[in-house]
């Protein structure tokens, strides 16, 4: 899992954090032809938010910016088996949904036409339909649902296995357990970075840190808006198949699937100060319980099997952090993850581009790092997630 | 005993006939459901996921007494006592109990199926092949069917207990702990997962230890987490229509004693193999022996054990140390105990290697970014036998019999090897690549098996190599119970 040989003295692009952004980047970046490149990680493998997630796949969102890169990053997981050559367990099994109150139901109706507009195959279902899809809802509480055929999940042990792998055969040099405690820059650009006291040299550095983001803008002496944040699931017990497709409970701000080995998991939004801890705590698990019970009757009796929690940066709009920091020539930024797994096949190609020609992709150029600075954020309706106020 | 049956001769005749698989069972008033399938020679109650395999009452993997009761999944057998008309069902049948083509899954190369069904590379995703071979995965990986339909479950709203002191544990320890502390004029709860205090204790022949009238009790629970730097417990009834309860108290006392694990050789998962806690209180309260012919081995206490077993009616044809013990021999139970010679018997007692259960301890002192570690102060504190230090967990050399160490997901020394093999170490990383510990029993006790191994093989000092983290709450707390929660425990504002 780990290169057990000693540090190289320089590579040709750092990136700091093995996570799947930081990953799939290096993958990329090793596809357009770039050799020597160094991953570090302070953590173990999967031990940051790329192996705590949800593993929900949403190709679709409310708004055009979210939509059109999270369709294309969800047509890049339909492949991505085949390109990196290990499975990564992509499961096109649907993303629907669900709301309870009338203004959500109105939320839905202009997501579709965004969905139109932006040529995603998605479609509001007929309560008839929505029994076939879902036949284990309580539908009496339901005002309407929205399906998305092409969304899935794929389960991050499998994806990040898979990155790994593909990254090693490509020759990246991939280091766990290993923490940069400083950056170096000289005459306005990015010189290295130090882990102890060994220097590694680099005119090319990208910070995909999830959680550490600002810690290491720091390191770099850079602003990097945004903050850490808990996030928590649960999995129960499993039993064979009762949910199909993945559902997100938008009145609830809840997410749950059941994975492929029958445990259901998800998570749901309670308002609380923000936490920047690994600890779990009871709310959650008791406000997702309480989505489970009043939604899937027939998990009432269920149990759960284990708690737990993770970290996200998150910034401003809820969206990423992605592209070239305006402040310090070389460094670039993969950060404000909070759909980051599902992203990632699609950020790395983006940030490759950017990184090898200097080419912003369309998809991308809404999500800049300097975008709250300029007064551009995006707005985005339909996530999971909120602010505490 | 008499006719061959394992019930003791001071058992009670009072009949109550349940179904299981559809088969008139007798058992007594007093027995659980597992107890009493034991009693009536029925051995196997539950198959391990990947392979097949049969599993049992062991009080070490709960796998072993999950079952389908009255159209509810997952149903620990041990906890439910026996009532009549109870319908208990097998799971991961198909498709029925008595023509159960899954057991073909036994002829599957270990090697198809390393790291679970999860982790399969065979058919690749991006094809329509795939969804049809992942929802077949679902199936067989789910075990057991969904609950049936039978409209909301009711939510049993959670409690709220205070005190100036929380006790965990009513064996002796727990007790004299209460007794001091209310004698200091401080406000006691005691809180045991036993219907009744030391039961251990009382099934092991000693006095049972009084309790101060002025302890609030509470029995029957099962403390299963630590939230916020340990401030917080929470704990649930063994029975699911019961709400969940929210302790805080000054000072906590963990008195929760230790329990002996299965040593680490190729076996230990056959039906018939029990922790002694489980046969000692099974034998003495509900007086059914854990076999005809019985083997102990223990650290130490093995002769005593013995006797005691004795005492109480049961027959113990050898009692030995655990580290002679080279394996466990049978092919669907057990039927021999291989030391340097083999001895045939029915049933393998274990009494040590002693460990204690971290759970709660890890929680409340866990802290970190990177990873949870136990570095921090908390205001819990360790009284009675859960303080001394854990014992060592014996390690069969390597040998072609497989050894598992996460019986309910099949996960061998074999698979671990392998990795090992690679240069992968990292305990968080192997759980993650072969899903040991992350069934019902959440680790414990495979990831203490899991440790040991990787030290015994790699060399690696035990104290070098960390736990996963012990997560909450292991299956001790049903969504409805949860749900109830909700009222009880504010989110931190």
């Amino acid at each position: 899992m780990n290169n057990l040989n000693p540090l190289p003295g320089k590579a040709s692009i750092i990136i700091v954090g093995a996570g799947i952004q930081g990953l799939s980047l290096a993958f990329n970046l090793a596809e357009l032809g770039v050799r020597d490149m160094l991953v570090l990680d302070a953590g173990y493998w999967q031990g940051g938010a790329s192996g705590r997630n949800g593993t929900l796949i949403r190709g679709a969102f409310s708004s055009p910016e979210w939509t059109r890169f999270f369709a294309h990053s969800c047509h890049l997981w339909q492949g991505l088996s085949k390109r990196l050559g290990e499975n990564v367990m992509y499961s096109r099994r649907g993303y629907t949904m669900v709301g309870e109150r009338s203004a959500t139901a109105a939320l839905l109706d202009r997501t579709l036409e965004v969905h139109k507009a932006c040529g995603i195959t998605s479609s509001l279902l007929t309560p008839a339909r929505l029994r076939e899809v879902l036949p284990a809802l309580a539908h009496g509480r339901v005002s309407a649902a929205l399906h998305l055929p092409d969304s899935g999940v794929a389960p991050h042990h499998a994806a990040m296995y898979a990155y790994r792998q593909a990254c090693a055969a490509r020759g990246v040099d991939i280091r766990y357990r290993t923490e940069v405690t400083a950056i170096d820059q000289s005459a306005g650009r990015v010189s290295g970075v130090r882990v102890g006291e060994h220097w590694i040299s680099s005119d090319t550095l990208v910070l995909a840190g999830g959680a550490e983001s600002n810690r290491l803008a720091q390191l770099a002496g850079v602003p990097l808006d945004g903050y850490p944040m808990r996030l928590e699931a649960m999995a129960l017990e499993p039993t064979r198949p009762l949910i199909g497709p993945a559902v997100a409970l938008l009145d609830r701000l809840c997410y749950m699937h059941q994975t492929a080995r029958g445990e259901v998991v998800g998570g749901a939004e309670v308002a609380e100060r923000p936490q920047h801890t690994l600890n779990a705590d009871v709310p959650v698990m008791a406000a997702t319980a309480r989505a489970y019970l009043e939604m899937f009757p027939q998990l009432g009796h269920a149990r759960i099997l284990r708690q737990w929690a993770g970290l996200v940066h998150i910034s401003k709009d809820f969206g990423p952090l992605l592209g070239a920091h305006e402040d310090l020539s070389g460094l670039f930024v993969s950060a404000g993850w909070c759909y980051g797994h599902a992203g990632a096949p699609a950020a790395g190609e983006f940030l490759a581009k950017a990184i090898v020609s200097g080419e912003v992709d369309e998809r991308m150029r809404p999500f800049a790092v300097n975008r709250f600075e300029c007064n551009r954020p995006v707005v985005e309706p339909g996530i999971v997630l909120s602010h505490f106020e | 005993m008499s006719n061959g049956s394992l019930r003791l001769e001071r058992a009670s005749t009072q009949v109550l006939e349940f179904f299981w698989n559809g088969r008139a069972v007798q058992g007594r008033q007093g027995e659980s459901l597992a107890t009493a399938l034991l009693a009536n020679g029925i051995r196997t109650l539950a198959w391990s996921r990947k392979s097949h395999r049969p599993l049992g009452y062991s009080g070490s993997y709960v796998t072993g007494v999950l079952a389908r009761v009255d159209g509810v999944p997952n149903v620990r057998l041990d906890l439910v006592p026996v009532a009549v008309g109870a319908r208990v069902e097998m799971q991961n049948c198909w498709p029925v109990p008595g023509f159960d083509l899954l057991r073909l899954s036994r002829l599957i190369p270990a090697s198809w199926i390393q790291g679970g069904f999860e982790h399969t590379n065979l058919v690749p995703s991006g094809t329509a092949l795939f969804q049809r071979w992942e929802a077949i995965l679902a199936f067989l990986a789910g075990v057991a069917k969904p609950a049936e339909r039978s409209g909301e479950v009711p939510v049993p709203m959670a409690r709220h207990l205070s005190a100036d002191v929380l006790v965990i544990g009513g064996g002796p320890a727990g007790c004299a702990a209460a007794n001091d502390a209310v004698a200091a004029g401080r406000s006691v709860v005691l809180v045991t997962r036993g219907h009744s205090l030391a039961r251990y204790v009382r099934a092991a022949g000693h006095a049972r230890p009084t309790l101060d009238e002025r302890v609030q009790l509470v029995s029957g629970v099962e403390v299963f987490g630590a939230y916020r730097e340990g401030e917080l417990l929470l704990a649930a009834p063994h029975d699911p229509a019961q709400g969940a309860l929210a302790l805080e108290a000054d000072e906590v006392i963990l008195a929760s004693g230790r329990r002996a694990c299965p040593p680490v050789v190729p076996g230990m998962w056959l039906p018939g193999v029990m922790d002694v806690r489980t046969a000692l209180i099974m034998a003495h309260e509900q007086s059914v022996a854990p076999g005809a012919r019985v083997v102990v081995v223990g650290n130490g206490d093995q002769e005593a054990v013995a006797s005691r077993l004795r005492e109480l009616g049961v027959t113990v044809v050898a009692a030995r140390p655990v580290a002679d013990l080279r394996r466990v021999v049978g092919r669907s139970r057990v039927t021999a105990a291989l030391f340097a010679r083999s001895v045939a018997c029915d049933a393998v007692v274990h009494a040590g290697p002693w460990l204690a259960d971290a759970s709660l301890t890890f929680q409340s002192r866990a802290e970190g970014l990177l990873q949870l570690r136990e570095q921090r102060q908390s205001r819990l504190r360790e009284v009675g036998s859960v303080m001394e230090a854990d014992q060592l967990l014996p390690v069969a050399a390597c040998s072609r019999h497989k050894t598992l160490l996460c019986p309910c997901f099949d996960v061998s020394d074999h698979e671990v090897e392998a990795l090992l093999a690679q240069g992968i170490t990292d305990l968080e990383v192997i759980k993650r690549l072969t899903s040991c510990g992350m069934g019902p029993c959440q680790g414990q006790p495979c990831w203490d098996a899991l440790r040991a191994l990787v030290s015994a093989r790699s060399g690696i000092a035990l104290a070098g190599l960390a736990r996963p983290t012990l997560r909450p709450p292991r299956r001790a707390l049903s969504v409805a119970q949860a749900a109830g929660l909700a009222p009880v425990v504010e989110p931190l504002q």
